[in-house]
């Protein structure tokens, strides 16, 4: 099951409709920034890259005023592409949301949930739907061609009837009328005359050429539009066509999403994460820490049926840990997005894998589960280099490399540097939503930086420093 | 479409039936009245489910007719643009054919029967593919839609379409 598809589908539908929402009534009007076409695609890309995820969150993510993207997700939400998921919040029910965002590698609060003062007020939640997105955006297509191409064969068109000899006009409604029981013409109540039906060749030279005109104008305009719609939806079209027979990738409602993300995430916490910053959010939840020690790889298999030969064929080949399937995921979307670069950059030192990254669609054909473990090294070698820089700009080049083996605390401190640096770098929201989710995967690859450390340091001498 | 309903009448009643029978006597002039009949607003009534209430007559100056406000519920039958039909073709000419649902009379024009049908002139007028595998002519049975319809106050009369999916003879009396 890849999401991958399903998302270039939302981004590729996002473009052709929605381009050009704009959110009205906005208070700034006066200024430029009233005009805030785009930011339908904006939240659209934003959403391929989440889960379920808080509102407000989003808004922050992406420099939004609330209202804005609230108004914006109100608009989805009626379009059928978007479920919304609104209430009441007690202070256990944020953490259990929090905890599951932790659990997906996806959520980009990870780091200051602490902070994040909880209040009994109600908390809206947005998640794509894609089985819907799929219908609505079919359905729209059938009907936005079938509308063209009834108009042009002049289909739910009431029949018009002219008399040649006196001019009078009559319309299919009037036919019972009109039935002669001598042959099998209309006849001209006024006259007898034989009608004619407009459109006919007859008729078209008694009502003249300007009429005539207007009308082959039209069926000619019709047609452009019919063609026009051919060639700029293909791109949509075929998308629809590749994702018709994949699975549809749900997330369930909001409740059911958080229990699956956090039994996830309990089941692999016991080896692949011990160092994981994101972790210490599972002792929010009440995970009971012994339990963490115990943990084996089947129980993470337990916890990951569907995906289970991929994960298995992971586990044999290499001392790697069980990874639970959302994050093997995740890794596998930004591997891809960064597939040129990481390759490049395995070689030459100091470039910055963040500035690299454009929002590029690749085709997803690629993927498939040999490369599986590829991906996971790239994604793995890209965020080690990444860390490489930071910690290079860092003034502290010393204590960190001192302390890379020591608790999370060290990192979680790392981590916030990277936001501030990536806020520094990148101004633009979409790019800047990339390099974060980027800086995020980084932080979750880094954990297996110890249990790997030996294995990478033979490929990569610039890494052995690291470990001195 | 088909709607059951509430409708009221003053039913004018001649004195010779006063009696015992007073009251079938009034149910079944009703129904003599009544079905069959077609108004613009409610369409063809089909038929009197039953009689809700029978108001206090009035008699008349003069005659001694008196008049009942009689209150009835009935199935009426109301065609839509839009709505897709069964109908009966009762007639095909070089112009289109016309069909019967029930009461209401349809018209499908030449236009908006499918390109591949060709009208074949004779003792059978008929429309035809080429292949001749299906056949339109008087007693067949089609499923059309309905495109627009013309509402006076006494009659109902529509335009339908066969040039859509799924539309078309649905039963030929041939076979
Ligand atoms: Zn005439």
């Amino acid at each position: 099951m890849s999401i991958e598809p399903f998302n270039r589908l939302v981004k590729l539908t996002a473009r052709a409709f929605y381009d050009d929402f704009t959110t009205k009534g906005d208070n700034q009007s006066k200024s430029g920034r009233a005009d805030n076409r785009g930011i339908a695609v904006v939240v659209l890309d934003a959403l391929t890259r989440r889960q379920w995820v808080r509102e407000e969150n989003l808004a922050k993510d992406l420099k939004l005023h609330t209202k804005q993207l609230r108004r914006t997700l109100r608009f989805f939400e009626e379009e059928k592409l978007v479920t919304r998921d609104h209430r009441k919040e007690t202070a256990k029910g944020a953490k259990i949301y929090s905890a599951a965002v932790a659990a997906t590698a996806d959520g980009h609060q990870t780091g200051r949930e602490g902070e994040e003062k909880v209040k009994l007020h109600t908390h809206s939640y947005c998640c794509l739907d894609y089985a819907q997105i799929y219908d609505v955006v079919r359905y729209r297509m059938h009907r936005m061609k079938k509308k063209i191409k009834d108009e042009l064969d002049d289909r739910n068109t009431i029949q018009e009837y002219i008399c040649p000899n006196c001019k009078r006009r009559y319309t299919a409604l009037d036919a019972l009328r009109l039935v002669s029981p001598e042959d099998e013409y209309f006849h001209c109540e006024n006259c007898n005359g034989e009608l004619v039906a407009e459109g006919d060749k007859l008729a078209a030279e008694e009502m003249g050429d300007g009429d005539d005109n207007a009308r082959r104008r039209r069926r000619e305009k019709l047609r452009d539009m019919l063609q026009m719609f051919e060639e700029k939806l293909k791109p949509l079209m075929d998308q629809l066509n590749r994702v018709k027979d994949l699975t549809v990738p749900e997330f369930g409602t909001l409740q059911a999403w958080e229990v699956r993300a956090n039994a996830a995430a309990r089941s692999a916490n016991g080896d692949a994460n011990s160092n994981d910053p994101s972790k210490s959010s599972q002792a929010y939840n009440g995970t009971p820490m012994p339990f963490l020690g115990e943990t084996k790889v089947e129980v993470a298999f337990s916890g990951v049926e569907d995906k289970g030969s991929n994960i298995k064929s992971e586990n044999t080949s290499t001392p790697m840990k069980v990874l639970p399937p959302w994050m093997i995921r995740q890794g596998m979307v930004l591997t891809n997005e960064q597939r040129g670069e990481v390759k490049q950059e395995s070689n030459i030192e100091g470039t910055s894998t963040a500035a690299d990254l454009s929002e590029d669609k690749k085709s997803v054909d690629q993927k498939d589960d040999k490369n599986l473990q590829d991906e996971y090294f790239k994604a793995y070698y890209a965020a080690l280099l990444q860390r490489q820089q930071e910690q290079e700009e860092s003034i502290k080049v010393e204590q960190e490399s001192f302390n890379t083996t020591e608790g999370s605390s060290r990192q979680v401190g790392m981590k916030a540097k990277r936001e501030d640096y990536d806020n520094d770098e990148r101004d633009e929201n979409v790019e800047w939503e990339e390099a974060r989710t980027t800086g995020n995967t980084s932080s979750t690859f880094k954990v297996d930086l110890n249990v790997e450390a030996d294995a990478s340091g033979d490929d990569e001498d610039d890494i052995d420093w690291e470990e001195g | 479409m088909f709607f059951h309903i509430v409708l009221e009448r003053n039913m004018q009643l001649h004195p010779r039936h006063f009696g015992r029978d007073l009251r079938p006597k009034l149910v079944s002039k009703l129904m003599k009245d009544v079905e069959g009949t077609c108004s613009g607003r409610h369409g063809f009534i089909v038929a009197i489910t039953g009689v809700e209430n029978v108001g206090n007559g009035l008699i008349r100056d003069g005659t001694g007719f008196v008049t009942f406000p009689v209150k009835y519920q009935c199935v009426v039958f109301r065609p839509f643009k839009g709505e897709i039909l069964e109908a009966v073709v009762t007639m095909v000419n070089k112009m289109g054919f016309f069909a019967e649902a029930g009461p209401v009379q349809i018209f499908v024009s030449n236009h908006l029967i499918p390109d591949d049908m060709e009208f074949q002139s004779g003792d059978m007028p008929n429309y035809t593919t080429s292949d001749g595998s299906v056949k339109i002519q008087k007693e067949s049975e089609v499923r059309l839609k309905i495109i627009g319809t013309r509402v006076d106050a006494t009659e109902i009369f529509c335009i339908g379409t066969i040039k859509d999916d799924f539309l078309g003879v649905i039963s030929d009396p041939t076979s």
